[in-house]
């Protein structure tokens, strides 16, 4: 009868593929049966696409670099089922100026920078990830509402002064959304931004707007499955190849319901690698700004003790809640603080390309 | 074809071939094959030559093998009595047309000779600056434009062509454009005179901001329009150069547009409108032509004459409104209603609202009067778009609080309308008038019960308001695709009351007993519903006519007319595919649906049995029916019921218990009126199994269960079934069957 410590080499055989016969043991006297363990891979037939954003000069641009997303054909990291050329994309969200309801540990890890949306895109390039966000805020720092003027210069200096590929998200409502992201893409024609978000609403100006300056779109629907595929479907017929669009199936925050947007992503995912071509986009999702309008992450006083530090907590709250959702198949996730881009790439750096 | 128009086609387009050829001769000779050729401000060379041929013309030598290309497709004049379907012939003179009018522009280009000059005029704003004709809408404009025709904020363009009636009637037609949102699009003359020159005597301002852009003042000109028309495919449609289908496929689809002839057409107007045509563009005639109205490569009409003083009308300005909205109807361009006219708010969170007694102003049904509403289906053109009638008194005569009778009549028509979807038309009636703050809409039919409240009608909401608020709705989205046109009628005239409810009644009988007909035998096709699946993934309900969703809300019909409007949505046909087991109602194309739109889990479902493979269930079903083995019948307990029920479990514990998308033999939520189907567990014995039914529902449908159990020839079931106030336990139950000899109890073991 085998021991459970006999066990142990089947393990590690997961991992180092197993040559019969050549175990070695330190249990002395302990029988150790070698078994070749073919590790259970599931075949599937489909596989996400592959979606280019941002360009260069060679492509009509002004971008430094393109970045790749999705391409997978498996369930995140299982890339010892089918390849997963694209490591999940980090992206930083700045905003078109310093913002009145972030929390005070951002406030303080972006300091001055905040003051200048061409100075905080450069801070963010220095951080070595991959994609920018830039969201546009509804009102500017005097109270009215913000043009489409002004979002088009703020555009023009975020792209004059980073060479990372961008997305760019209007302030979330219909008509403004609108106003401002038709003047965004013309503004940034022929660079490859992504448009967001483009949602059931207002997709067919925003796809549109890509359309006509060659620009990418943001697909969001609210958690749930046939939703985002229909507007997926929507977009297509709009007339925007397939390999433009991106989706963000909306996620919540750790505690606020993330296992919902997991789930969802998960299903979309699944019906994706079982060959449902409508639900193939890679996916881009905004744990960043989930997290960080909690009340953990976002505020500091009058608070139960046992909460610990506020920092650490906040950081925490913004990672945790990215790492679900990278492991439930997200392409890109967009991050709000320094700290936690740099675990969330650690984590990415040694979870990617080791199955094979 | 008409060979008329095939013929003038023809030779129209063999002129104007040989005229660009002889103006290409000339420029080689004078400027040599290398003068550069280039439309101004504009991407994709001479646009339509691109798109169709992939020749990218950019200096007169260029241009030699495109007028060649153009001569190819030349076809001589159909002579005699020999009939052909000159279509095919036409179609092609038409395409040559184009290519020698935007060589012949292209070449103008070169020689300084465009865009058109038009001194004298200097009123006319035009991009080229003052004094000077359009030329191609540039690129910038392009985008903009572009973005708002794809997005619908813009429904399509119009070209208006040669010389109006009239100076007054050449702004009607430009302001009824611009009052839908419509592009102008202008050229051509009639002896020389040009809507252009119209306009421009009536100080009519033109250029990009208003919308109207004056091209030129001959035919030619109009080659400007369809290269915008091309180069949106280009930009908008991802198309490339060298696809002609393609191109003219996006056009059809995508852009909507149409050509108006104003005055007499001579050949080459003929052979521009052929061109046109093979873009999907139908032509309207303001004189008297022969017509092309078999539909096929235009998506309507191919060419309509209406003469311009036949008409109806009360003066020439109602005809030129009248003009453009046959226009607009032959396009099928749909035009929407911002903001409703009525004078108090409106949405759906005034759905909800009630008017008590004491606020009410006037009411239409209940009790003291009656009320009915009644949609139905006519022709086109039976029907006045818009036309909003009362037809008798309003209520302003009638004191505070007093009930009276009103019929609603709508009559709706449109391409894709069916008669099976009026009720389902007409049942959103209800939902159209709630939303009205101060109005409230109960029941459907002659059933109706409407009030209004003393605030809203002290803001001066009136009877035609309902008129207003259902027309705008059904002409709104997601209606307005299948609803083309709509026409109200308010009816409170006694003896029109009188008649029309007669009408409807008629109407309603013949509904009943089509619905009564509608089997599943008699369909091809069930419907799906995957609307619940955001909460429970893995449910899908399979709708047949003889059974509904499990929520109720959604029939047959409902999901028919769902799809029909939204066609991505979540109602899709499913083919029924093979039968496998009619007994079960097993089909092979619902249990493949059902495989693939529940992440694969679940492939086997019957129709009609709760003991093998049944529907899964969401949550939200109305009912919940489940077995109970020791009386061998099922128990259905009603959502409204929150007593204890013989299977030891509340209704909600059973919802928990059972619903988010699981399959569970013996347990099965539905939708009550599948409860009166005759396809109700036909498989496991059918209603005759029912021993327990919670009170609620029993009393919220008597007759229709007096119906059945006369059907299942048990004329007092009903009586023999148990409730909650007769057994909440399995021994209870099973001494109240046995004492009211239910006949479940003699049928074959259900399990
Ligand atoms: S229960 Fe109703 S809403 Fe839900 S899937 Fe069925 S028919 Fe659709």
């Amino acid at each position: 009868m085998l021991t459970p410590w006999a066990t142990i080499p089947l393990i590690s055989a997961i991992i180092q593929p197993a040559t019969p016969g050549t175990y070695d043991t330190d249990l002395e006297g302990v029988a150790v049966m070698a078994v070749a363990v073919a590790i259970p891979k599931k075949k599937w037939t489909g596989q996400v696409r592959d979606v280019v954003l941002g360009a260069t000069e060679a492509d009509g641009g002004t971008r430094s670099k393109t970045v790749s997303v999705g391409g997978e054909g498996t369930l995140p990291f299982l890339d010892f089922e089918a390849p997963m050329p694209n490591a999940p994309r980090v992206a930083v969200e700045i905003k078109d100026r310093r913002p009145d309801d972030w929390s005070p540990i951002l406030l303080e890890a972006w300091g001055d920078f905040m003051d200048d949306p061409a100075e905080w895109a450069k801070a963010v390039e220095k951080l070595d990830v991959d994609l920018l966000l830039l969201s546009i805020s509804l009102t500017d720092a005097e109270g009215s509402e913000t043009t489409a003027e002004q979002a088009r210069s703020t555009v023009r200096k975020v792209l004059d002064s980073t060479g990372l590929p961008l997305v760019v998200f209007g302030p979330g409502q219909t008509e403004k959304d609108i106003e401002i992201l038709v003047a965004v893409a013309e503004e940034a024609a022929g660079e490859r931004i992504v448009l967001g978000v483009c949602d059931d609403k207002n997709y067919k100006t925003i796809v549109a707007a890509a359309m006509a300056h060659g620009h990418l779109v943001d697909a969001r629907a609210a958690m749930d499955v046939n939703l985002a595929k229909q507007l997926n479907i929507l977009i297509s017929d709009v007339g925007l190849p397939l390999d433009r669009v991106l989706m963000d199936p909306t996620t919540a925050a750790l505690g606020y319901g993330v296992e919902y947007g997991y789930s969802a992503m998960e299903r979309l995912r699944l019906a994706a690698l079982q060959g449902d071509g409508m639900t193939q986009q890679p996916m881009l999702v905004t744990p960043g700004e989930e997290a960080w309008r909690m009340k953990e992450a976002k505020v500091g006083e009058d608070v139960p003790e046992a909460w610990g530090d506020w920092e650490e907590r906040a950081i925490s709250w913004e990672t945790l809640t990215a790492t679900t959702l990278v492991q439930s198949g997200a392409d890109v996730v967009v991050l709000r603080h320094p700290e936690s881009v740099r675990r969330i790439k650690d984590l990415i750096s040694k979870l990617w390309k080791k199955g094979e | 074809m008409s060979r008329y128009i095939a013929s003038a086609a023809i030779r129209g387009a063999n002129n104007i071939v040989e005229e660009a050829d002889q103006l290409l001769q000339k420029a080689l000779a004078e400027k040599g094959p290398d003068a550069p050729v280039q439309f101004p401000n504009t991407a994709y060379y001479l646009p339509v030559i691109y798109g169709f041929t992939e020749i990218q013309v950019s200096k007169l030598g260029d241009l030699l093998p495109v007028i060649e290309h153009a001569r190819q497709l030349l076809h001589p004049v159909p002579r005699g009595k020999l009939w052909t379907p000159y279509l095919g012939e036409a179609l092609d003179s038409g395409m040559a047309t184009l290519f020698a009018e935007e060589a012949i522009m292209g070449i103008k280009y070169s020689l300084g000779d465009q865009p058109e000059k038009l001194d004298g005029y200097p009123g006319l704003v035009t991009a080229a600056g003052e004094g000077y004709c359009n030329g191609p809408i540039d690129d910038v404009q392009l985008r903009a434009w572009g973005i708002q025709l794809v997005d619908g904020r813009m429904p399509g363009f119009c070209a208006l062509i040669g010389c109006a009636k009239s100076n007054e009637v050449a702004v009607q037609l430009v302001r009824e454009l611009q009052r839908r949102n419509i592009l102008v699009f202008l050229s051509g003359n009639v002896n020389g005179r040009s809507i252009i020159h119209q306009l421009l005597e009536e100080d009519v301002e033109m250029g990009y901001d208003t919308y109207i852009i004056p091209f030129g003042t001959d035919t030619i000109s109009t080659i400007y329009p369809l290269g915008f028309a091309t180069r949106s495919g280009l930009t908008f449609g991802g198309l490339k150069a060298g696809q002609a289908r393609e191109n003219l496929i996006y056009n059809k689809f995508r852009v909507f547009a149409m050509a108006l002839a104003l005055g007499e057409i001579d050949d080459l107007k003929y052979a521009t409108a052929a061109g046109a045509i093979n873009y999907g563009f139908p032509a309207i005639a303001d004189t008297v032509i022969p017509e092309i109205l078999p539909t096929g490569v235009t998506e309507f009409e191919h060419v309509v004459s209406m003469p311009f003083d036949d008409i109806d009308g009360k003066d020439d300005l109602e005809r030129a409104e009248k003009l453009i909205q046959k226009c607009i109807e032959i396009r099928g361009v749909k035009v929407q209603i911002a903001e409703i006219p009525i004078p108090v708010p409106y949405g759906s969170a005034f759905e909800g609202e009630r008017v008590r007694k004491d606020d009410m102003r006037v009411e239409f049904g209940g009790k003291k009067s009656r009320a009915f509403e009644y949609l139905r289906m006519l022709d086109p053109d039976e029907i006045e778009d818009g036309k909003i009638e009362l037809v008798g008194p309003g209520f302003d005569e009638v004191e505070e609080g007093e009930s009276i009778d009103l019929g609603i009549v709508i009559e709706v028509a449109g391409r894709k309308m069916q008669e099976d979807f009026e009720p389902v038309l007409e049942r959103q009636i209800h939902y159209f008038l709630n939303a009205a703050s101060g109005v409230q809409h109960i029941g459907q039919r002659d059933i109706a019960w409407i009030r209004i409240s003393k605030s809203a009608a002290d803001k001066g909401f009136r009877l035609k308001h309902f008129g207003e608020v259902l027309y705008a709705r059904f002409k709104g989205e997601p209606w307005n695709s299948i609803v083309d046109k709509a026409q109200v009628r308010l009816i409170t005239d006694p003896e029109e009351m009188k008649k029309w409810i007669g009408l409807a009644r008629e109407a309603y009988g013949e509904r009943n007993v089509r619905v009564a007909g509608l089997t599943d035998e008699a369909v091809d096709e069930f419907y799906s519903c995957t609307l619940c699946q955001s909460f429970a993934p893995t449910h899908v309900c399979v709708i047949s006519p003889q059974r509904l969703g499990l929520c109720g809300a959604y029939n047959w019909l409902d999901c028919k007319a769902a799809h029909r409007i939204n066609p991505t949505g979540p109602n899709q046909p499913i083919p029924k595919g093979e039968e496998l087991d009619p007994q079960l109602g097993r089909w092979s194309g619902p249990q493949e649906f059902v495989y693939d739109h529940s992440n694969q889990s679940i492939d086997q479902v019957t129709m009609y049995s709760i003991m093998i493979d049944p529907m899964t269930a969401c949550g939200c079903f109305e009912c919940m029916v489940l077995v109970i083995p020791e009386a061998n019948g099922v128990m259905i307990v009603s959502r409204e019921d929150p007593s204890m029920t013989p299977a030891g479990m509340t209704f909600s514990s059973m919802a928990g218990t059972f619903g988010g998308g699981l399959q569970t033999p013996g347990a099965m939520g539905v939708g009550k009126f599948y409860l009166t189907s005759p396809k109700f567990i036909s498989a496991d014995g059918g209603f005759k199994r029912v021993v327990w039914m919670s009170s609620f529902l029993k009393e919220s449908m008597p007759e229709e269960f007096k119906a059945v159990a006369e059907r299942e020839g048990v004329p007092d079931l009903i009586d023999r079934v148990a409730d909650e106030r007769s057994a909440t336990t399995v021994e209870a139950l099973l001494a109240c069957l046995e004492e009211r000899d239910h006949p479940a109890l003699k049928m074959d073991p259900i399990m």
